[in-house]
């Protein structure tokens, strides 16, 4: 029985970027409107 | 409440139900003994992708309607669908490869989803290029509801071409990374993130919608209806 | 229907007529066709994959290129000489219009085709004789796709910045699927196997080019009315 592959890094990247990519949209939309 | 603070809110309780995920996902959702934690990726991944294509539909729905109607909110409408969609498109992009490289040893493989979603991504930019290249608002509206259809006529096409495409290749080393029977507790996570990423879609299309509801107020002109 | 074919061809042939007299576009795409072809020599190594194997992407990126460029000057006569406007108030009907322009940047594109063909063959050794018929069907099919979808989106970006350049933003998305299907067809036929393992993608091109030259000829006129 094989061992689980060690990836948890990639893991991390992934939920890191999409957090990110996310947060950073949210905070374009409410400072555009602010301009506005 | 105004239209952009209603979308700030469901945006803030969308992010919070992102949070959940999170920690559902990360913390109490078992992990795939084949792939390992990269899996859980595919909460992620999976409900940016079914969402970034279903963005393009609905500005292909938007499109249509719009040139019957010629109702300006349905043309701000398409142009909020098109940028969140982007958005999603580029979720869908970045934890693909983060995904693919544990799994398929590489961080590219022209796999029938990844690229579709590459495609719906260059779509979405042409649409939004377009948009911005534009000065009249009726003119602009028009121009972005014709390449919207055309855009979404488009899909089941790359979703076959490529499909038939990516056949006639080696398939990712031994692993695939989708899950076609996921056991309850994974579901739920997944359902989680879906429900999480609807809201997403929601909140960001209505603060949008509201930017440009705003500008046209202040004179950047809506289509003027005919 | 009589009606829309003549002056459909009416267009096509005021067209065709401005541009074999002086020529000018005609030359410098099957120039460029010409040097597409032999910078691919020069970008191979030829000891290291048979041609034959490159063979068909080296004449679609070729094909593609071409068709185009060709597609730029679709709209720029008139534009140049505000005869557009005069067109518009013909009692020409849109869609006659976009047939028009169809039929003449498609007798454009064959004109270059027919020429990068040979040199195709002249330059890489490929032999075609053989299959030449399935081989000019396949290219029929492939430069429907490319030519109708073209030619809605070279009015679409007429009046737009940067033209050209937006023209193959937009555009190169939908030349996927039909390239996909004209590249494996191809290699197919070049590679001698019979035309029943083509039959999935000619379907594909077909049904791409039913779609895109009706949809196009229905969205055609919210690109040009005012």
């Amino acid at each position: 029985m094989s061992d689980v592959p060690q990836n948890a890094g990639y893991m991390v990247a992934a939920y890191v970027v999409t957090a990110v990519i996310l947060v950073a949209y949210a905070v374009s939309l409410y400072r555009r409107s602010n301009q506005s | 409440m105004t239209l952009t603070q209603k979308g700030r809110w469901i945006t803030l309780v969308a992010l919070m139900c992102l949070a959940a995920v999170y920690v559902r996902a990360l913390a109490f959702t078992p992990v795939e003994r084949l792939q390992g934690l990269a899996q859980k990726i595919f909460y992620l991944h999976v409900p940016a992708a079914i969402w970034t294509e279903t963005a393009m539909i609905l500005v292909g729905l938007a499109s249509i309607f719009y040139l019957f109607l010629k109702d300006a909110r349905l043309d701000r409408f398409a142009e909020a669908s098109a940028e969140v969609g982007t958005v999603f498109a580029t979720i869908v992009l970045t934890t693909g490869p983060i995904w693919g490289k544990p799994i398929w040893g590489t961080w590219w493989t022209w796999d029938a989803r990844l690229t579709a979603t590459l495609l719906l991504f260059f779509l979405y930019v042409g649409y939004l290029l377009v948009r911005g290249a534009v000065r009249d608002p009726g003119l602009r509206a028009r121009y972005a509801a014709v390449l919207g259809i055309c855009g979404m006529c488009l899909v089941p096409f790359i979703h076959l071409s490529v499909f038939m495409f990516r056949t006639l290749h080696p398939q990712p080393i031994i692993l695939k990374p989708s899950a076609p029977s996921l056991p309850g507790s994974m579901l739920a996570t997944w359902l989680l993130s879906l429900a999480a990423f609807t809201l997403l879609y929601v909140g960001f299309v209505t603060q949008r919608y509201a930017l440009s509801l705003m500008r046209d107020a202040h004179g950047g002109g809506s289509p003027s209806h005919v | 229907m009589g009606e829309l074919i003549a002056q459909a061809w009416r267009v096509a042939r005021k067209d065709l007529v401005l541009e074999f007299r002086t020529r000018t576009a005609l030359v410098s795409a099957v120039v460029f066709t010409a040097l597409v072809l032999t910078v691919f020599n020069f970008g191979r190594d030829p000891t290291a994959v048979p041609t034959i194997d490159l063979a068909p992407t080296i004449l679609w990126v070729t094909f593609t290129f071409a068709a185009m460029l060709t597609l730029n000057r679709a709209f720029q006569l008139e534009l140049e000489n505000q005869a557009l406007e005069g067109l518009l108030v013909s009692p020409l009907s849109r869609t006659s219009l976009y047939w028009g322009k169809l039929i003449a940047n498609l007798v454009f594109v064959a004109v270059v085709e027919g020429v990068g063909l040979p040199l195709f063959v002249l330059f890489f050794d490929v032999p075609v004789g053989h299959v030449l018929a399935p081989l000019i069907g396949v290219i029929a099919l492939a430069t429907l796709g490319f030519v109708a979808v073209g030619t809605l989106f070279s009015a679409l970006v007429m009046r737009t910045r940067f033209a050209e350049l937006l023209l193959v933003v937009i555009l190169l998305p939908f030349l996927v699927p039909p390239l996909i299907g004209a590249v494996q067809v191809t290699a197919r036929l070049l590679g001698g196997r019979p035309l029943s393992e083509s039959v999935g993608y000619l379907k594909l091109l077909a049904a791409y080019d039913i779609v895109f030259v009706s949809l196009a000829s229905l969205l055609f006129r919210f690109t040009v009315d005012e």
